[in-house]
């Protein structure tokens, strides 16, 4: 039976890999529609991530999407993606609105563009969260957790409202800026990892701004981006004696830099991120903390189809205590390396075909500051200071 | 020393011909009627950002695969950037929303063929495949 079923996959392997890289173009183009779909292993010495990892393999870790897109006019574009994203248990992977939106560029030329879009948007901070899910426009397997936090994906892939955008270009490269105004979606896992565990009612998302200026050289050798949100959630109670109606406040500067060479590509991305939680009655006072994140990286393209990463990522819950020693301090059973993550990450990708992709990982971590709540029912007695996560993944995309 | 000299001469004259038969140019359908664009501007075409011509009709984009070696020296030659930042720029607009990917020619007789056929179109060839019958060349200042 399993060698039966090694035999199907390699033969559905190898289908795959030899068949050309193909995309659904109709109207001459006017319509497209792409996809991707991968599929991880995840593997943990210590602490769940993506599943039960800690000494065994979660396969929970998947991404299936199918886009389309119709360019009706010149200068208007109808786009909308549906995504399945299977992550351990903050995801079971039920299929929703990735996007979908209208984009209607209302003025063009030689100098740049202006535009507005419309419905359902990425939301477009730092260099990678626009694409987070899709493998082949990440650096790595895992995206820099300081920053793309997996424990609170939801809030922060897509919101429902408006975004304006316009792009400058001159000689001297091109300055793009935009801004989105909406209403991030939401779930349970992003609501635990506000609350934690024993959360009785739920966060519903109010009225969030993003705001983004990029600079790109001509060439594309240097970016440099700087990313401002200002996000608000607002708590529902459950009927009986739970928290007041109190709000989170997120407000994170993100600074963002790239140097592109012809072989290697050097990223390093800055997150300074004040938080509150305000009015949740006198079970749980009034508290704000900064927190800082940051990470620098290396990608290096041995050859056309071979790239090496290694990336030092790290994130502490709290500028101010960034060992966490004065909020263990502060309370009995509090942990220290609960406040921080520290994480030295090395990657393996290789493009089988261009549609096809094959990638391995290595992460050193100290801390649990990362780590999804719902992975980890147990609490923080359970958790690991120090632990390793190996990872595997197979992507396909059209 | 003058047969040197000769079989020299011939080496050189044999290895410009070769590299002369893979220079690509911008090549455009004669519905367009620029003749020159700016390298910016040529950049914001094939990088899927301008979709207007400036005559206001729509730009058609056609690209031969990634792997294709005369895509190579058309990206890094007249656009002068790196490929992989090409691509990373499409995948980047396809899987957001925010735009679409070019169409993909299977070869340089397809692109010629595409090219001629399609209204508004752009792409690249060798300068000899173009007659100028249904296509010419735009020249990148």
């Amino acid at each position: 039976m399993m060698r039966l079923l090694i035999a199907y996959l390699g033969l559905l392997f190898s289908t795959i890999c030899s068949a050309p890289a193909w995309a659904l173009d109709f109207n001459d183009g006017a319509i497209q529609i792409h996809g991707f779909m991968s599929q991880g292993m995840v593997n943990t010495s210590g602490n769940n991530f993506l599943g039960k990892t800690n000494d065994s393999i979660s396969y929970d870790f998947r991404e299936i999407a199918v886009n389309a897109s119709y360019r009706a006019l010149p200068q208007l574009l109808f786009a909308g993606q549906v995504i399945s994203h299977t992550a351990g248990e903050s995801d079971n992977g039920d299929p929703n609105i990735d996007y979908a939106f209208m984009d209607w560029t209302a003025l063009s030329g030689e100098w740049g563009r202006a535009g507005v879009r419309l419905g359902r948007l990425k939301n477009a901070y730092g260099l990678y969260n626009s694409t987070r899910d899709v493998t082949f426009t990440r650096p790595s397997i895992l995206l820099p957790q300081s920053i793309y936090f997996e424990r609170t994906r939801k809030l922060s892939v897509s919101s429902d409202g408006i975004n304006l955008y316009a792009d400058y270009i001159n000689d001297w490269g091109t300055l793009s800026a935009e801004v989105a105004l909406g209403y991030p979606l939401n779930d349970k896992a992003s609501d635990v990892a506000l609350l934690g565990n024993n959360i009785r009612g739920s966060f519903e998302p109010a009225f969030t701004q993003l705001y983004q200026v990029k600079y790109e050289s001509p060439t594309g050798r240097y970016v440099f981006a700087t990313t401002v949100v200002n996000l608000k959630e607002d708590y529902k109670p459950a009927a009986d004696r739970d928290l007041n109606a109190g709000s989170f406040y997120f407000a994170p500067v993100i600074l963002s830099a790239q140097y592109n060479a012809e072989n290697w590509t050097l990223t390093g991305e800055y997150a300074f991120r004040p938080s509150s939680l305000k009015g949740f009655g006198p079970f749980l006072p009034d508290t704000s903390k900064d927190g800082e994140s940051y990470y620098l990286q290396g990608t290096y393209r041995v050859l056309p189809k071979l790239e090496m990463l290694v990336r030092y990522d790290a994130e502490f819950n709290d500028r101010n205590d960034r060992n966490g020693n004065a909020y263990a301090a502060a309370k009995k059973g509090n942990l220290n390396f609960t406040q921080y993550t520290k994480d030295w990450t090395l990657g393996l990708r290789y493009d089988v075909t261009p549609a096809v992709m094959l990638r391995a990982e290595y992460h050193n971590i100290e801390g649990t500051a990362i780590l999804p709540t719902l992975d980890n029912p147990l609490g923080i007695s359970s958790y690991d200071k120090n632990w390793d996560m190996w990872l595997l993944l197979a992507s396909y995309r059209f | 020393m003058p047969k040197f000299l000769l079989l020299f001469l011939y080496l050189i004259i044999s290895l410009s011909a070769i590299s002369g038969g893979n220079d690509m140019v911008i090549a455009v359908n004669n519905s367009i009627t620029e003749t020159r664009m700016s390298r910016n501007f040529a950049r914001q075409l094939f990088g899927m950002k301008a979709r207007q011509w400036p005559d206001g009709s729509a730009i058609k984009v056609f690209v031969l695969p990634d792997k294709a070696p005369q895509h190579d020296s058309f990206v890094k030659e007249i656009l002068e950037i790196f490929p992989y930042s090409l691509r990373a720029a499409w995948d980047r607009q396809v899987y957001s929303g925010t735009g679409q990917a070019p169409s993909e020619a299977s070869s340089i007789e397809d692109m010629k063929a595409k090219l001629a056929s399609t209204s508004g179109a752009i792409g690249y060839l060798p300068k000899e495949k173009i007659d100028g019958a249904k296509i010419h060349m735009v020249e990148v200042y």
